[in-house]
């Protein structure tokens, strides 16, 4: 019999071996390429095409607004990608068959898969505001990177997590690869930002339980929480999210979420 | 008890009101090579899965060295090399990629990993594909290498679900001579199939499943007897048969036993059970200079001798 330390060592290697076994695979599946591309390609857009067409904005925060408005795209298709096909795709292609009957914990196996999907998606995101970053150097000077700056990078980063989760539990329920792909990518894209605003405008209640909603936070930063005028109603947006309650909704769709996923995951079988 | 490898105790599976296994018990120990028999659908692939812990009894436990699989899969699980089904292969990666992988999640040494990569692509005839994406692989390898998969760390236990399903001949000889070298080396082989003759050729005992349900647990000497009622033919010829006619048909290749059912009609039993010999008997008997009238492949299926197993267990209850 092992002691609990030993076997908690064994699983984290377990889990260790399997977020190295998913990044070789999304490197082999060109993801990691596809992704990173478009990390460095997205901002390179908004620096160029400016630069020969149109000028800059007046301030740094401007810029940062203007290009990171897309950060929550590239965080929806690398998610999409990364995790999408984590659990069911063991299922569809049967290769559980061969994964899930080796000694190991079957929860080691997902945890693993998850943090092998969230790793490189943090890493595309991270790469989007290093990029950008330099932009804003090379424009603006240092001074133009500001702690709402960094407030931006943290609040992406925790909705990069809380998105993966909804991904991959998305890929722990389902049964085809391409739905839960497609289902995750346009939630985030489509399908909650449309209820954020039904309730938003519509039934006039702040949906701020919705996740895309805490997401306008990557952006919102930079101009601060008070509403902004405009709109067909007078008002553009009658709601805005509050940076605590926002950072708390998505660190409990991050957590419920995984928890979630890694649960119906591990119970699920290769019937 | 000490010597029991395998283990199931009233194992029970049902899917919603479709009762998959019905109080299946078995113990297999240490170092035979058990057949586990059945047409589809009888349960084989459900008791496998139980066994590796793809899935979970309704009822009932199944162990492997004393230790519940389903409890406690770990420790269960890490002598055991498993096939089941037709497995996926990760088509974006090379045998080697995938042998190495499964030999860290049995904890290999770096060193050893690297030796059996070799020594089992050899086993298995993938040695010149071993750099090569998998996607690019037909059924007989993915087979192939899955089976390479299953025997890679080295394994005193071996559960293997239709391991020929897919092969050629050639690939299905292999493998068969693949499992026999394991019963020199004291590993425990459970072989499930639906193939009598298969399992007869590499079995020492059979279990018979039929409907969820365990009817019969037999030598392999028996199914050597029963197997011959899948290889009669029926020969009519134009002319009667003298004695000596019977003893020449005896001495045709191919052919195991000849009996008289009438002047011009007899009864031959092949020693193979695929149909190329009963093709090739035809032919030499023509050689022979027989005149044959009709030549009828007695057409009795596995199906029906289950369903005779089955009716013997009723008549002696």
């Amino acid at each position: 019999m092992k002691s609990i330390k030993e076997d908690m060592m064994e699983d984290i290697k377990n889990t260790c071996l399997t977020v190295s076994f998913e990044l070789k695979r999304h490197f082999r599946m060109k993801r990691m390429i596809i992704s990173f591309l478009l990390a460095i390609g997205l901002p390179l857009i908004f620096y160029i095409v400016p630069l020969i067409w149109a000028s800059f904005p007046d301030t740094a925060e401007g810029f940062a607004t203007l290009n990171l408005s897309f950060v929550n795209l590239l965080i929806i298709i690398s998610g999409s990608l990364f995790a999408g096909d984590a659990v069911v795709g063991e299922f569809e292609e049967k290769t559980g068959l061969l994964l899930f009957s080796t000694p190991q914990r079957h929860s080691t196996i997902f945890v693993g898969k998850y943090i092998g999907a969230l790793l490189p998606t943090l890493v595309v995101v991270s790469i989007y505001y290093l990029t950008t970053s330099i932009e804003i150097i090379g424009i603006y000077g240092v001074e133009g990177i500001t702690l709402e700056y960094f407030k931006s990078f943290f609040i992406a980063l925790v909705y990069t997590t809380s998105a993966v989760s909804l991904i991959f539990f998305f890929s722990s329920i389902l049964k085809r690869k391409i739905t839960s792909t497609l289902l995750g990518f346009f939630s985030l894209l489509m399908i909650l930002p449309i209820i954020e605003n039904v309730l938003q405008f519509l039934v006039e209640v702040e949906p701020w339980y919705i996740l895309t909603y805490s997401a306008g936070l990557i952006t919102n930063v930079f101009v601060g929480t008070t509403p902004i005028g405009g709109g067909p109603g007078g008002q553009m947006g009658q709601f805005s999210p509050d940076f605590y309650s926002g950072l708390t909704v998505m660190v409990a769709y991050t957590l419920i979420l995984f928890f979630l996923a890694v649960f119906i995951a591990s119970k699920r079988r290769m019937e | 008890m000490k010597d029991c490898i395998i283990r199931t105790e009233n194992l029970v599976k049902k899917f919603g009101s479709i009762t998959a296994l019905d109080d299946v018990s078995f113990e297999i120990k240490k170092g035979e090579v058990v057949g586990y028999l059945g047409p589809n659908g009888a349960g084989k692939t459900t008791t496998i899965k139980i066994l590796t812990n793809l899935i979970e009894p309704t009822t009932g436990r199944a162990c492997i060295n004393g230790i519940d699989v389903n409890k406690r899969p770990k420790e269960a699980l890490k002598d055991v090399g498993s096939l089941i089904g037709v497995p996926g292969v990760y088509g974006y990666l090379t045998p080697e990629e995938v042998l190495t992988y499964f030999g860290k999640v049995y904890r290999m040494p770096k060193k050893q990993i690297e030796q059996r990569v070799d020594k089992v692509l050899d086993m298995v005839n993938l040695s010149d594909w071993k750099y090569t994406k998998i996607e690019s692989f037909s059924t007989g390898m993915e087979r192939r290498l899955a089976i390479g998969k299953s025997i890679f760390h080295e394994p005193s236990i071996l559960i293997l679900d239709e391991p020929v399903l897919g092969l050629d001949p050639e690939g299905i000889r292999e493998i068969r001579e693949l499992i026999k070298s394991f019963q020199d080396k004291d590993v425990t082989v459970l072989l499930s199939s639906h193939l009598l003759d298969e399992v007869s050729k590499v079995c020492d005992s059979v279990i018979f499943l039929y409907d969820g349900k365990i009817i019969e647990k037999d030598s392999v000497e028996r199914i050597d007897q029963i197997m011959k009622q899948y290889r009669l033919i029926e020969v009519e010829f134009l002319e009667d048969l003298a004695e000596e006619d019977l003893d020449k048909l005896k001495n045709i290749p191919g052919i195991d036993e000849v009996e008289k059912i009438n002047h011009s009609k007899v009864r031959m039993i092949k020693k193979e059970e695929d149909p190329s010999s009963t093709a090739e008997i035809l032919i030499k008997v023509i050689r022979e200079g027989y005149k044959v009238v009709s030549y009828s492949p007695i057409k009795s299926n596995l199906e029906d001798f289950y369903v005779s197993l089955v009716g013997e267990r009723g008549d002696a209850k």
